[in-house]
C-alpha cells in the first residue's frame, strides 16, 4: 500500500515527548485560513517553487525527457539553485515504516518516537493504519489531527496509537465553517470519542487573532475540552511566505489582536507555548 | 552581573583608547646591537613591563589590563628572510597553541622556582614582579586594601585562596601574552581551580552567587585586551578552557566549578574565554542541558568532547594514559597535553577535494574500474602526505622565557595535519561510483568536460552532482563509507611517519580556515561544487548536501571508528534560535548531543544562528556589535569579521523548529 508524504522532519520538537520524527501526510479536508502547511493540503502531488529566490533563468522551461517532469510541464532536473521540488512523495508502506525505525535507538533512549501530523494523516487512514501496524510496539507513536474524519477511520488510527493531539479550533459551526470550510460536528463527535476512549490526549487551540482567540471562542472550546489537558499555541504568519510557492494565496482575514491577558484561566488544564 | 563592570570593558572598550603604542623600533635596535633571539625576548619584556602603567578601575576585583598596544617585533622583517630560509617557521615564529602548567606557579609562587630559573628567565621573572609591584603599589594609592594584599602575597608566593588563584591566573596569563606568546590556552582550569574553590566554599567565604560573581569579573579579563590577540581574523585568541572529563583517579571531574563557569559564561554573553566541555557516556544528562543553555546563548559553545573516543585514541597515537587523561585542547579543537605538551596540532592540512580531483582527472580517461579510482585516490593522499613530511624539519620558535618556566618539559612533539574537505572529497566519489560506474548514467567524458567548464556547459549534470547524489551526512552509506575510508587512508598515510623531533605525526579532521584557502585552490569537483565554493567546516556536510536532519547528519559522522584520526575536529551542527525555546526543547538538544557521543562521535560544535539578524548586521554593523557567531574553532563578534567569513556563516546548514 501507497502513502503521500510531503515531508518527514527529524528532531521535531513540538510534536511529542523525547527526540520524534514527524512524518507529514499529504492531503486535508480543510481549509483552516492560517494554514501553516499550504503544501498539505492538496491531496495531489504538486509543484513546490521557492519563489522567492528564483532569478527567472527559465532553465526549468527546457523540454526534457525526464518522466517524473511530464506532468508538471517543468523539469525538476535543472534548477542552479534547486529551488524545484514535488511535494508529495509516494511511500511504499513498508519502506517508510523502515525508514522511521532506523532511529529507533534515540527514540527510545529519550521517551520519544514517530509522529504523524499533515495534511491531515486520517484522509489517508487504511494508509496510517496499516503503517501504525508496522510501528506499533516497536515505537511511540502520537497523532496530530484535525480530528476531522468518520467514526470509522477516526478510530481505527486512534486507537493504536499512543498518543493523540487533537486541534480543537472554533466551537461555533458557522465560525467553523467560515474559517476551516467544514462543519464542526464530526470533530466534536470524536473529541467526545476520544475523551471517553481514556487513551492518553492532549487539544490544541491554535490562537488565530480574531478568529479563535476571541474570549468567547477561547470559554467554550473550554466547555469542550473539560479536564483534558490543553496546549494553547500562539500565532505567527511565518507561512506566509510558503503559499506562493504551491501557487496560493495567503488569506488577509487574520486580525492583528488576538485575546490579551492569561487565556487559561478558562480551562480546567491548560498551558500556553509560544 | 556586574553591570559597571560589563559596560565599561565588553560594551564602551573605553580602555583601548587609552592604551599607546610602545613608540620604539626594537627589532632594528635589537639588530643593530647584534643581540641573540633569547637576549632579545628578554629584553622586550623588560622593556614592555616597565611601559606598561598599571590601571584599576574601583569597579574590579580581577586586575591587569594592557596599557601598551601591539609589541614591536623583536626581529626586523629581513632578519626574518633570513632566518625563514633555514629552519621552519611554524606561522608567525612565536610560540603558540600550547596548554602551559599554570597549576604549579599558582601552587608554590614565582620565587619557590626562581633559583632553578635560567638567567634569561630571573630577569623575566624580576620585570614580572616589578609591575605587580607597581600594581600593589597604584592599589594602595587608591585604598584598595584587598588588592594590595593580593599583590603582596602573588605572585611572589602560592595563592592562598580562590580569589588570589584567579588573580595569580591573571597575572600568568597577561604576562603570557605579553612576552609575545600568542593562542595562549586556559586549560583544565575547573581542575586546578577546584581546590582553591572547595576549600573557600566549604569556609563558606563566598555563596553559590558571589563565586559566580567573582568568576564572572574573572572571564570579563579574558576580553580586555583581546582585540590585541588577532589570529586568523579577530577573536581568533586561542583563548580555551576546558571543563569537566575523566580525572587521573578515573572519576569525572565536572563539579560545581565547572558549573558555575557555564553559568558565567552564559549570563556575559562574551566570546572569551571559549568554553569547552569534556563529557563521555557516563556523563548525566543535566550536565548536558547545562551545556545547552549556553549554547543557546548563541556563543557557539561549549563545544564537546568524547572522552571515550579521544583518551582511546591519543593512547593509540602513543601517548600515556595519565597525559591522554589530561588533554584538552589547543586553540580550537586539536587535542594536546598540557604542561608537557610541545605538539603543533595545526602544522599543515591535507586537501581532500583537491586530491580526489587529480584522481579522477587522471584516473577516468583510463576507462579503469572504480577499484582503480580508490587507488588512484589512495596514492594520492600517500603521496601527498609523504610530500609534505619532509617540509616540517628543524623547526625554530622564537624563544619564551615564561612560557618555558610554565612548562614540564617537551614530552610530546607530535605534528597535527588537519584534514580538509572530507565531506567534499567523499562526495565527489561517490558521485562518480553511482552515476559513472554503478549507473552508467553519465560518461568520464562528460564530467570533466563539465569541470572544466565549471559546470556552465552542462546545469543538469550541476543539478545531479549538487543536488540529488549521494553526499555524506544524508543517510547514504555510499558517501558515509567512502569519507571514512578517506579518513583511515590519512591515518595510514601518516602512521608510523616520525618527524625530527622523536614525534609522530596525527592525522585530523579539522579545516580551520582551510575550508576557504583550500577550495580556492581547486576548480570545480564531482560533488557538483562550483569553482571557488568553500567546503563545509571541519567534520561537516558540504554546503549544500541535503541533510535531511541532525539525527541522520550525526549518524553519518559516527558511522565508524574514529579513534584514528585524533588531532581534532569537530562535526558542527547548526540551529536557528527558535529550537532554544524552552526547557523541554533545550533538554531535546542536551538529548541529541547525548546521542551524539554515546555513539562514539569524537568531537561536536553546536551553533545558534539568527540568519535574519546576520543580515542585518551586514547592513548595520554598529547596531550589531555584540552579536557573536562561530567560525571554525572559536567564536566572533560577526561584524568584525571579513565579510568572506560572514558569508560561510550564513551559508551553513542549518536545523530549525
Amino acid at each position: 500500500m501507497k502513502g503521500l508524504i510531503f515531508d518527514i522532519k527529524e528532531f521535531a520538537l513540538h510534536d511529542g515527548g523525547g527526540i520524534r520524527d514527524t512524518v507529514f501526510f499529504k492531503g486535508c479536508p480543510l481549509r483552516c485560513v492560517w494554514c501553516h502547511n499550504p503544501e498539505g493540503l492538496s491531496r495531489e502531488r504538486e509543484l513546490y517553487i521557492r519563489k522567492a529566490r528564483c532569478t527567472n533563468c527559465g532553465l526549468c522551461r527546457t523540454p526534457c525527457n525526464h518522466p517524473d517532469c511530464a506532468p508538471f510541464g517543468r523539469c525538476l532536473h535543472i534548477c542552479p539553485q534547486n529551488l524545484i521540488s514535488v511535494a508529495g512523495q509516494e511511500w511504499e508502506c513498508d519502506a517508510l515504516a523502515e525508514h522511521l525505525l532506523r532511529h529507533k535507538a534515540i527514540f527510545d533512549e529519550t521517551g520519544g518516537g514517530v509522529t504523524l501530523s499533515g495534511g491531515e494523516p486520517l484522509l489517508q487512514a487504511d494508509f496510517c493504519e496499516a503503517l501504525l501496524l508496522r510501528l506499533s510496539g516497536k515505537v511511540h507513536v502520537a497523532i496530530e489531527t484535525s480530528g476531522y474524519a468518520s467514526e470509522e477511520h477516526f478510530w481505527k488510527v486512534i486507537s493504536k496509537c499512543d498518543l493523540v493531539m487533537m486541534d480543537l479550533k472554533l466551537a461555533s459551526p458557522t465560525a467553523h465553517k467560515e474559517f476551516t470550510g467544514v462543519n464542526n460536528d464530526p470533530i466534536l463527535q470524536n473529541a467526545k470519542r476520544l475523551q471517553k476512549s481514556g487513551k492518553e490526549h492532549l487539544f490544541r487551540i491554535p490562537r488565530i487573532p480574531s478568529i479563535t482567540d476571541t474570549e468567547e471562542n477561547l470559554r467554550a472550546l473550554a466547555e469542550i475540552a473539560g479536564e483534558s489537558p490543553v496546549e494553547l499555541l500562539s500565532y505567527n504568519t511565518m507561512a506566509a511566505a510558503k503559499y506562493p510557492n504551491v501557487g496560493r494565496e495567503f488569506s488577509r482575514r487574520i486580525g492583528k489582536t488576538g485575546f490579551e491577558g492569561d487565556p487559561t484561566k478558562f480551562f480546567q488544564n491548560a498551558v500556553c507555548r509560544k | 552581573m556586574n553591570q559597571e563592570l560589563y559596560q565599561y570593558y565588553i560594551v564602551d572598550r573605553a580602555h583601548r583608547a587609552l592604551r599607546k603604542p610602545l613608540g620604539r623600533d626594537l627589532g632594528a635596535e635589537f639588530a643593530s646591537a647584534g643581540l641573540c633571539p633569547e637576549e632579545r625576548m628578554c629584553r622586550r619584556f623588560e622593556i614592555a613591563c616597565a611601559a606598561e602603567t598599571p590601571a584599576i578601575m574601583p569597579f574590579e576585583k580581577i586586575v591587569m589590563r594592557r596599557s601598551i598596544s601591539a609589541l614591536p617585533d623583536v626581529f626586523t622583517e629581513e632578519e626574518w628572510e633570513t632566518i625563514k630560509k633555514d629552519p621552519y617557521i611554524h606561522e608567525l615564529g612565536y610560540v603558540s597553541n600550547l596548554s602551559p602548567n599554570y597549576e604549579k606557579i599558582i601552587c608554590k609562587g614565582l620565587l619557590a622556582v626562581y633559583e632553578e630559573s635560567s638567567k634569561y628567565q630571573k630577569r623575566v621573572i624580576d620585570a614580572l614582579l616589578g609591575l605587580c609591584d607597581r600594581y600593589r603599589a597604584e592599589a594602595e594609592k587608591q585604598g584598595r586594601e584587598d588588592l594590595a594584599e593580593i599583590f603582596g602575597r602573588v605572585p611572589r608566593q602560592g595563592a592562598r585562596n580562590f580569589r588570589e588563584a584567579l588573580q595569580f591566573f591573571r597575572i600568568l596569563h597577561f604576562f603570557l601574552w605579553l612576552e609575545g606568546n600568542y593562542h595562549n590556552t586556559v586549560g583544565r582550569f575547573d581542575q586546578y581551580m577546584y581546590p582553591y574553590f572547595k576549600q573557600d566554599m566549604d569556609a563558606g567565604i563566598y555563596t553559590r552567587e558571589t563565586a559566580l560573581e567573582l568568576l564572572e569579573d574573572f572571564f570579563v579579563s579574558f576580553n580586555k585586551d583581546s582585540d590585541l590577540y588577532v589570529g586568523v581574523q579577530q577573536g581568533d585568541n586561542g583563548q580555551s578552557m576546558v571543563l569537566g572529563g575523566l580525572t587521573p583517579d578515573g572519576t569525572d571531574g565536572f563539579n560545581l566549578l565547572s558549573e558555575l563557569c557555564l553559568e558565567a559564561s552564559c549570563e556575559l554573553k562574551v566570546i572569551d574565554p571559549k568554553i569547552n566541555l569534556r563529557v563521555s557516556k557516563n556523563t548525566p544528562l543535566w550536565v548536558y542541558e547545562k551545556g545547552t543553555e549556553l549554547t543557546k546563548a548563541g556563543l557557539g559553545f561549549p563545544q564537546y568532547s568524547n572522552d571515550d573516543v579521544v583518551i582511546k585514541g591519543l593512547e593509540r597515537l602513543g601517548y600515556d594514559h595519565e597525559d591522554a587523561v589530561n588533554y584538552v585542547v589547543a586553540a580550537c579543537w586539536e587535542f594536546i597535553i598540557p604542561g608537557c605538551g610541545n605538539d603543533i596540532p595545526n602544522i599543515s592540512g591535507v586537501n581532500f577535494p583537491l586530491l580526489v580531483d587529480r584522481a579522477i582527472r587522471a584516473y577516468l580517461p583510463t576507462g579503469g574500474d572504480f577499484e582503480g579510482l580508490i587507488e588512484e585516490t589512495r596514492k594520492n593522499i600517500h603521496a601527498e602526505c609523504e610530500r609534505k613530511i619532509p617540509l616540517f624539519k628543524n623547526v625554530w620558535f622564537v624563544p619564551s622565557h615564561l612560557m618555558d618556566l610554565l612548562r614540564d618539559g617537551k614530552k610530546y612533539n607530535n605534528f597535527g595535519f588537519h584534514g580538509c574537505g572530507i565531506a567534499s572529497a567523499a562526495d565527489a566519489l561517490a558521485a562518480v561510483k553511482t552515476y559513472v560506474y554503478d549507473e552508467k548514467s553519465v560518461s568520464a567524458e562528460r564530467l570533466i568536460s563539465a569541470l572544466d567548464a565549471n559546470f556552465e556547459n552542462d546545469p543538469e549534470l550541476l543539478h545531479l552532482l549538487r543536488y540529488e547524489a549521494p553526499k555524506m551526512g544524508c543517510g547514504k552509506a555510499v558517501a558515509d563509507d567512502l569519507g571514512f575510508w578517506i579518513l583511515d587512508t590519512f591515518a595510514d598515510a601518516l602512521d608510523g611517519k616520525t618527524n625530527d623531533m622523536g614525534g609522530i605525526f596525527r592525522a585530523g579532521t579539522g579545516t580551520a580556515m582551510n575550508y576557504l584557502l583550500h577550495a580556492r585552490k581547486v576548480g570545480a569537483t564531482a560533488d557538483g561544487r562550483r569553482a571557488g565554493e568553500a567546503y563545509g567546516t571541519n567534520f561537516s556536510p558540504s554546503l549544500f548536501a541535503p541533510v535531511p536532519g541532525p539525527l541522520t547528519d550525526i549518524e553519518s559522522f559516527t558511522a565508524h571508528d574514529l579513534t584514528r584520526t585524533m588531532n581534532g575536529g569537530p562535526l558542527t551542527l547548526e540551529f536557528d534560535g527558535s529550537v532554544f525555546q524552552n526547557p523541554d526543547t533545550i533538554r531535546k538538544v542536551a538529548m541529541l548531543v547525548k546521542h551524539f557521543i554515546d555513539r562514539g562521535g569524537h568531537q561536536l560544535q553546536l551553533n545558534t544562528v539568527d540568519l535574519d539578524a546576520l543580515k542585518e548586521a551586514q547592513k548595520d554593523p554598529e547596531g550589531y556589535r555584540q552579536l557573536v557567531v562561530r567560525i571554525w574553532g572559536w567564536s566572533a563578534y560577526f561584524v568584525e569579521l571579513d565579510k568572506e567569513y560572514q558569508d560561510h556563516v550564513m551559508a551553513r546548514q542549518m536545523y530549525s523548529v
